[in-house]
């Protein structure tokens, strides 16, 4: 049975008709063709389909998108500016060298940014409390963590 | 030249896909959406060894899907790795199997509207088992009577029987070990274990097929080898290559995974072509977890000294044990011979070397193929034999080292090659300065709960696998380079970027060659078609002989281009020179020492172009002549916690020598992300077997698989990363690969701080809290 929601995506109303087993990650991949969020696992291991919602970094895999009706979600299409100047946390990313094969990336640089928007000047170690669900297999994460940390110092300056 | 006029190799820049992948906007296989598209879901054996009654798809096939049994699928027994001579490759594979010899092989699939329909009708195809008897440990599988998994396989052509199980041997023999050990001082002798990693790439394993209207297929898939995607395709369902084109798609990284043409392509095929419709097929992590895992090894080895250190003889014995099905372990073997003989001079040395089939997931390459299992021994041995000569461990390894001017052969005994750049001594020099290793490292007695200690291991990779000799591994490259009408340059290369920046540092090999500046040199999107072969990206290849052939094609650009300056400038080509002008945007040709005899790339093309002289492009191939080793080492520092058993490493340096650095940031990310996962792969990377089930133990979950976090590495102020100042005669611009080099020598770097710390030499790894605590305890009992 499909059932019609409304979901604010990056600023843009939708109404969508979705059928009750179906999961955030693949309304925003297959229906709206926002295919940043990536499917790592489908169950919950990885954070490569972290999006917000309502501000906050979630699993979109793992959130049944009827559960979210009425909801904010802010996907990595959607945190550049619409003159297309980049989020100061891409920026950095792109600075750093934080980027290898990029399949994790949309998911940590919201993350960073769900976190420097609630602390905008987290220590190293906060930083890695708070990303350690998003898994990254080829940076070791040095260069995310000071990518997300040199981000917040430019931020405030 | 001199470095220092560089205007693109070592430059930092940020990278050329960089802004599509923050974005969100860079293209994988799993986001490639095709109209009239089916979702494909694979049926896969819920026993280690079974053989198929009969599988019956008619429920499946009410619902409206596609199904494929083996009936369906063309059933030649092929190999998905064929980077090795035809007459030398194993064949033991087939699209889907009547006889699944491990939980997860493939036996029918299903092909439907939606991934629902899909799912549905894959829980309605019925499948009768008959289980057969399975083995999991190695050296049960050898024995007289055991489970026979293969009873014949392919090599080359012939039909060959298997033996005890027994998938390939080697026996490789230098000098005369008797004679070797005779002279030897000091003998001894020990054994290692090394895990069975998974590769936990984040992209999982996918394809996306569409069968076209001439008979002929387009495929997107993970893969590190368009190339022999195409071309194992072409001979699988006998289609010409000219109507079978793969294209290129970002990889979500590898690190190995899709060295081979992964068990979901042909799947994913058999289903398009039977559906007549586009079929994508996406693997769950579970699936992709059953799919491959890194070689795990059994190492003997032996070494026998003079008293001043000198290394005479040595005796490695290796058992491999590779699952169900052999990718790639004859050269394997060969490989793990070479990584021990080019790490220290040995003039008697024997190595024999046994891969074995096991009813489980089946191994493959795994960032080091065998380097890192082998570093781990060789290089805990080393810190072994010093401690009995009451000598510095770096002394030792500079008294053995084989470097500059000897001859190695990294890449088994067919790909021998002479050392012409070497930064080992720089390095453990260097790096044991920076660390303060003299006053760290101390061999005493630590007490406290929570012990510290120091350790140190060197390396090496091969720059890919060229040498004079044509030997049994293929590798070449090839690339197109095309100058446009505005000066900007456009290069086509089937070479794939696991996500290093290799592509990258393709672009500025161009930007050097041609002068112009880097943002005007593009890479072009490519397919199979409109590239000429290269093998893969693998053997930490990508900028040395990708690069290096690049590097002659635009070198012929370049020839061409001058010509056509030449007549325009009225000076003879070779008097001609180029600079890049950055303000311009444009590279310019001039004539040395006269004035005003200048003109940029831009209008040479545009003058050619109006005057009906054609485009300035050119292609070619190159075959390296050598591969060269890129030299790594590493010093690590760990905290133990005696009561817990939990190692942390707390600061790491990496040394590397990559002859001339081409991208800085990203060498520095290869490091990083090396050190990161050679320290799981030291401290906690396993996968491990329910014996009675055949299952995962982690069951396909990547939480109970366990991988570092974020949280588990030292802090960023406290990894260091270095160059050695060395150049590569042989290589472009002097560069040569880092790869996997940048994880081989963690695992011993690592288990020696740990031994440094509480005294306890590892000798298998994962050193798991469980293993620290259990040892700890059988100390303690001793000294009681
Ligand atoms: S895809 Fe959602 S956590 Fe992995
Ligand atoms: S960049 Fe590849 S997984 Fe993070």
């Amino acid at each position: 049975m499909k059932k019609q929601i409304t979901l604010t995506v990056n600023g843009v109303k939708r109404e969508l008709f979705v059928a009750s087993n179906e999961l955030l990650l693949n309304v925003l991949r297959d229906h709206l063709e926002l295919t940043g969020a990536k499917y790592g696992c489908g169950i919950g291991e990885c954070g490569s389909c972290t999006v917000l919602l309502d501000g906050e970094p979630i699993l979109a895999c793992l959130t049944l998108a009827m559960a979210v009706d009425g909801s904010d979600v802010v996907t990595i299409e959607g945190i550049s500016g619409s003159d297309g100047r980049l989020h100061p946390v891409q920026e950095s990313f792109l600075n750093h060298g934080a980027v290898q094969c990029g399949f994790c990336t949309p998911g940590l640089i919201l993350t960073g940014k769900a976190l420097l928007d609630e602390n905008p000047q987290p220590t190293e170690g906060e930083i890695r409390e708070y990303i350690r669900g998003n898994l990254c297999r080829c940076t070791g994460y040095t260069q995310i963590v000071k990518a997300i940390k040199d981000s917040s110092v430019k931020g405030k300056a | 030249m001199e470095k220092s006029q560089y205007h693109a190799i070592g430059k930092t820049s940020i990278r050329k896909d960089g802004i599509s992948k923050v974005t969100g906007h860079e293209i994988y296989t799993t986001d490639v959406v095709l109209p009239r598209m089916f979702h494909a879901r694979v049926l896969r054996s819920s026993f280690p060894h079974a053989t198929i009654k009969t599988i019956d798809t008619r429920e499946a096939e009410k619902l409206g899907a596609v199904c494929i049994t083996p009936r369906d699928v063309p059933n030649l027994r092929y190999a998905e790795r064929i980077v090795t001579i035809p007459s030398k490759t194993f064949k033991d594979r087939q699209v889907l199997t009547h006889t699944p010899r491990h939980v997860g092989e493939a036996i029918a699939a299903v092909a439907a509207e939606t991934e629902d329909l899909a799912e549905q009708a894959l829980s309605l195809v019925r499948v009768e088992y008959e289980r057969l008897p399975a083995v999991f440990d190695p050296f049960e599988a050898m024995k007289e009577g055991s489970p026979l998994l293969h009873r014949t396989i392919l090599f080359g052509q012939d039909e060959i029987k298997v033996k005890n199980n027994i998938a390939a041997s080697r026996e490789i023999v230098e000098g005369d070990i008797e004679k070797g050990f005779k002279e030897a001082e000091i003998i001894f002798e020990e054994t290692f274990e090394t895990g069975r990693v998974y590769h936990a790439q984040m992209e999982p394993k996918s394809v996306v097929c569409q069968p076209e209207a001439d008979g002929g297929i387009t495929v997107w898939t993970t893969t590190q080898t368009i190339h022999n995607v195409r071309q194992l395709l072409g001979e699988i369902f006998n289609i010409p290559l000219s109507r079978v084109n793969v294209k290129k798609v970002a990889l979500g990284g590898s690190f190995g995974s899709s060295i081979q043409m992964n068990s979901v392509v042909p799947i994913g095929v058999a289903l398009a072509l039977k559906a007549r419709r586009p079929v994508k097929l996406v693997s769950s992590r579970e699936e992709d977890m059953y799919d491959h895992c890194k070689y795990p090894s059994w190492i003997q080895l032996k070494l026998g000294a003079k008293r001043d250190g000198t290394l005479v003889a040595g005796h490695m014995k290796v058992i491999i044990d590779i699952g169900a099905h052999n990718t790639q372990a004859y050269p394997l073997l060969g490989c793990m011979a070479g990584w021990w003989v080019s790490l220290y001079r040995l003039p008697h040395l024997k190595f024999e070397g046994r891969a074995v089939y096991t009813n489980k997931v089946p191994a493959c390459a795994m960032q080091g193929f065998g380097n890192p299992q082998v570093t781990f021994a060789v290089e805990s041995m080393m810190d072994m034999l010093a401690e009995r000569l009451e000598i510095d461990p770096i002394d030792l390894r500079l008294k053995n080292y084989v470097g500059l001017g000897e001859t190695f052969w990294g890449q088994g005994p067919t790909v021998k090659s002479i050392i012409r750049s070497c930064g080992v001594e720089e390095m453990l020099r260097k790096g044991a300065e920076l660390v303060g290793w003299k006053d760290k490292f101390k061999r005493e007695k630590k007490e406290g709960v929570i012990r510290r200690g120091i350790g140190m291991a060197r390396g090496f990779h091969t720059s890919g696998a060229g040498a004079p000799m044509a030997g049994e591994v293929i590798d070449y490259s090839g690339s197109i380079v095309k100058i446009n009408e505005d000066g900007s340059v456009d290069f086509l290369t089937a070479l794939m970027d696991l996500g290093g920046g290799t592509l990258d540092a393709l672009a500025k090999i161009v930007a050097e060659e041609l002068k112009v500046p880097l943002d005007k040199v593009g890479i072009s999107p490519v397919d199979t078609r409109t590239t000429v072969y290269d093998v893969a990206t693998h053997a930490t290849r990508g900028i040395y002989c990708g690069g290096g052939a690049l590097h002659k094609v635009t070198g012929q650009a370049k020839t061409k281009l001058l010509e056509f300056a030449s007549r325009i400038l009225q000076a003879p080509p070779h008097s001609l020179k180029m600079e890049v002008d950055e303000e311009a945007g444009q590279g310019m040709v001039y004539v040395d020492g006269v004035q005003g005899r200048r003109i940029s790339v831009g209008e040479v093309a545009k003058t050619a172009q109006i005057n009906n002289w054609g485009t300035i492009a050119a292609v070619d191939s190159l075959r390296q002549v050598s591969c060269p080793p890129c030299f790594m080492a590493y010093f690590i520092e760990v905290e133990v916690n005696t009561e817990t058993g939990v190692i942390k490493p707390t600061k790491a340096l990496a040394y590397a020598d990559v002859g001339q650095v081409v991208n800085p940031d990203l060498a520095r990310g290869q490091l990083f992300g090396g050190l990161y996962r050679g320290l799981g792969y030291a401290l906690l990377e396993d996968t491990q077997y329910d014996e009675e089930s055949g299952e995962l133990t982690s069951g396909g979950w990547i939480t109970d698989f366990k991988m570092l976090t974020a949280n588990d590495l030292p802090e960023m102020d406290n990894i260091e990363v270095h160059f050695t100042d060395t150049y590569e005669p042989t290589g472009p611009f002097g560069a040569k690969g880092i790869g996997e080099a940048a994880l081989n020598p963690v695992a011993a770097a690592l288990a020696n701080a740990v031994y440094n710390a509480i005294g306890v030499r590892f000798k298998k790894i994962p050193i798991t809290p469980e293993r620290v605590l259990e040892a700890l305890k059988g100390m303690e009992k001793r000294n009681d």
